[in-house]
């Protein structure tokens, strides 16, 4: 007996500790209980496979442009080596973000090969009018877009390829735009030398509008030795009709000569400006690019979900209820069926509850529709167990045995059975949480825990209760434990 | 106790219905296969295939006027120049016309946010706090397919080691038996499903059948155990007991089978749209369960 008075002071220290915890350490809410985006973003690498390093490397660079973009809240993390999973709360609309983020900005300093001038003046004209069909064709309303405003781009389009001598491969009219131009940047870049001077030579990234128009600039500054490299090759092509070219990503932003003046030192100082028609939003977005530094490899944005605030509260609300009705008709049907017993089974699906719930603020468990549906699905699984050992309680019972015994032998002999059943149940939470994606460890998560916790409950809570009730005389008559009067003794 | 079933006399009409079960699920899996436009033996969701799910509601003052799909998409057609997006565009209006539900290939969120901001000039205005926007490029939809493949078979290797070192051979194939009988049924449910109403599966499927898998074998399990320590401990004949086992556990079998359905079905009559399939798959793999736990595994281990 003083054993079990042990235990009911126990699972009251439990209880309190669960509520204490709950209020102090709230639950954390997946994206599509409070609203916001969330990006699962891919590593490409052609050959192999990613490793620990790059992965690290990557998330490294993906954390800092996440920060440098100002978000309040946000959280990162790897899943299944090659993968990031990015969540930025209440963000609704996740566009810049995917921008600023898949962009791999590897940044370049090149300068022009010797006695190229007049084929890159060719090539820049040819750019700047394929960038002007682009914006005429993506600018143009539904309305204006008849044939003849097809045709003017499309024998546009025609002299640039004849010029160019390159046969593009798309079929609609936009596509070919964007490969063409693609194949001219990719000409324009051939033009250059690269130097040793990168991106990796950077310390800061800033912007500012210009003071002529309202364009605006990028600003870099150079680490020392990255300085003395930018003197070194701007010395070089100083006064010649060579030209620096800054290229991001394969594509150059900017051509700029540098002055005579420079032919004794190069530019000194330690820094750069990129001057090339950069809108605010541009400028930013390169910014926070180049403080992240590049991506040593590529990533693709995959996946991305967004969930509006209204919606998410909406979930909450809605699992509420599901989730508490379900523990009401639960309960209903435990006590109509086996009475004093059922409601054992009620106080201890109540400790269940809490310690659950305790459990997912100390872990923690971040809750997410799945694992809402975990949760409540536990429910039924963490009454099982209940209701097998109830009914060997109740066989005992029926055989005309005591009540103590009965109890003692009903919880023994259903002992191996409940065991066993669950560790089925686990395998398969154990499976998903170990190959699912994040949506589905969730589910995981929480019906797993639940299986656990529903064993102490089950086994351990709802006897030491049972037997704190046996200790009154008017809760020992067996009527109390047997519906109906078919218990005849 | 006050159950009696006849198990013994029933075990032919049992394995006869299981068998036509098992048959018509085989069928709709075929069928799925071989003559829909997916030709999969399941319809596969946006999960497995790609593309991108929007659903949004519109603002509106009391009621929200009436709209023909059609017409929004000859709206759509007129501004939008994404002929990517408007050849292949399902839209849906649910709720009295208020939500609007629309699946499309997979569309960069540039070419979403365009989609969405369409809308909002055709049928708008659009309560954007109200989102559910997913998309889902093709190379993920293929990843997940194959690591929900994968995790299925990994778990039921697992369950399957587990029973046959924990049980005689005998009860171990019977146990799995059954549990392959409960996943083929819950699959040609839903092959019949995508069928007939184009529903379609996602990863949350996979979950479902890998639950269904756990919670049928704890059913077989707990009869099994019974049916064990009665022959350890009675002596009436072999197959006597094996139908008193069944009734004597026939009451612990269909009451937790019900006391797990309750939570379901509030979920499916309460809880998020996103839950309902899965809740559906779940309380169906359930009752498939039970039945097959109770009557049909018993049966076959009946000796003529």
């Amino acid at each position: 007996m003083k054993r079990r008075q042990g235990w009911l002071f126990f699972i009251i220290f439990l209880l309190t500790l669960s509520v204490y915890l709950l209020i102090n350490y709230p639950l954390l809410l997946g994206l599509d209980l409070q609203g916001g985006s969330q990006l699962t973003l891919q590593i490409i690498k052609e050959e192999g496979k990613v490793t620990r390093d790059e992965l690290e490397a990557v998330n490294s660079v993906i954390d800092k442009r996440v920060n440098n973009l100002g978000v309040s809240e946000s959280n990162l993390q790897t899943l299944g080596g090659d993968q990031l999973i990015l969540e930025l709360p209440g963000e609704q609309n996740p566009l810049v973000a995917s921008r600023v983020l898949g962009k791999t900005a590897l940044l370049e300093f090149r300068t022009q090969k010797e006695g190229t001038s007049s084929d890159l003046k060719t090539l820049q004209l040819q750019r700047l009018i394929i960038k002007e069909l682009i914006e005429q064709y993506s600018s143009a309303e539904k309305s204006q877009y008849d044939d003849n405003f097809l045709k003017v781009i499309q024998d546009d389009l025609k002299e640039i390829v004849q010029e160019l001598n390159y046969s593009s491969t798309s079929n609609d009219l936009y596509g070919k735009l964007i490969e063409i131009k693609k194949y001219v940047d990719k000409e324009i870049t051939n033009l250059f030398i690269k130097t040793d001077l990168s991106g990796k030579d950077l310390i800061n990234a800033g912007r500012r509008q210009e003071q002529t128009n309202s364009n605006w600039e990028v600003l870099l500054t150079f680490s020392n030795s990255g300085g003395e490299k930018f003197a070194e090759i701007t010395k070089s092509i100083a006064g010649t009709n060579q030209l620096l070219a800054i290229i991001l990503d394969g594509e150059s932003i900017s051509e700029a000569s540098v002055g005579n003046q420079f032919s004794n030192t190069g530019i000194t100082g330690g820094s750069a400006t990129i001057s090339g028609n950069f809108t605010a939003e541009n400028a930013r977005e390169l910014e926070v690019q180049l403080k992240g530094g590049s991506l040593p490899l590529p990533i693709e944005i995959v996946e991305t979900n967004t969930i509006g605030a209204l919606l998410g509260s909406k979930n909450i609300f809605k699992s509420l209820y599901a989730a508490i009705s379900g523990l009401i008709f639960v309960g209903i049907f435990m006590i109509f069926n086996y009475r004093i017993l059922g409601f054992v089974s009620v106080l201890s699906l109540v400790l269940y509850g809490f310690f659950n719930l305790a459990l997912y603020s100390l872990i923690p468990v971040t809750l997410t529709l799945p694992g809402i549906s975990g949760l409540i699905l536990s429910i039924g699984m963490a009454v099982d167990a209940n209701i097998l050992i109830f009914e060997r309680i109740r066989e005992e019972l029926y055989d005309g045995n005591t009540l103590t015994r009965s109890i003692d032998s009903g919880f023994q002999r259903a002992n191996s059975s409940i065991v066993d059943g669950h560790i089925t149940t686990l395998l398969s939470c154990f499976v998903l949480f170990l190959l699912g994606t994040n949506f589905v460890k969730g589910f995981a998560a929480t019906l797993g825990i639940g299986v656990l916790i529903s064993l102490f409950t089950s086994l351990n809570c709802s006897k030491t209760i049972l037997r704190f009730f046996t200790t009154y005389q008017s809760l020992r008559q067996k009527n109390l434990y047997l519906p109906r009067n078919n218990f005849s003794n | 106790m006050k159950y009696n079933f006849e198990l013994i006399k029933n075990k032919k009409k049992i394995i006869g219905f299981s068998t036509v079960l098992i048959l018509l699920s085989i069928l709709g899996i075929l069928y799925s296969t071989f003559n829909t436009s997916y030709k999969k033996p399941i319809n596969l969701g946006m999960d497995f295939v790609g593309g991108n799910e929007l659903r949004i509601e519109r603002v509106c003052e009391s009621e929200c006027s009436n709209l023909s799909p059609d017409s929004v998409l000859e709206n759509l057609k007129e501004i939008s120049k994404n002929k990517k997006v408007l050849n292949n565009l399902k839209l849906q209006f649910q709720n009295n016309n208020k939500l609007i539900s629309i699946r499309t290939p997979y569309l960069s969120i540039e070419e979403s946010n365009n989609l969405i901001s369409y809308l909002d000039n055709i049928v708008g205005p659009l309560n954007y706090e109200s989102k559910d926007s997913r998309l889902i490029g093709p190379k993920l939809g293929k990843r997940l397919l194959t690591n929900c493949i994968t995790s299925l078979l990994v778990s039921l290797f697992a369950i399957s080691l587990y029973i046959t070192i924990r049980f005689d051979k005998k009860y171990a194939l019977l146990a799995l038996l059954a549990l392959f009988h409960d996943l083929l049924i819950v699959f040609g449910i839903f092959s019949w499903l995508g069928i007939i109403l184009s529903v379609e599966v996602n990863s949350l499927f996979a979950v479902s059948l890998l639950t269904i898998a756990g919670y049928s074998v704890n059913d077989t399990v707990v009869i099994f155990d019974r049916i064990r320590e009665n022959l350890k401990f009675k002596k009436e004949g072999y197959n006597e007991i094996i139908q008193l086992s069944v009734n004597e556990s026939f009451r612990r079998t269909t009451f937790t089978s019900i006391t797990t359905l309750i939570p379901l079905l509030s979920i499916i009559l309460f809880g998020s749209y996103s839950l309902f399939w899965f809740s559906l798959a779940l309380s169906l793999g359930i009752i498939v369960g039970s039945y097959s736990s109770i009557l049909l595994a018993p049966s076959l281990l009946l000796k003529d």
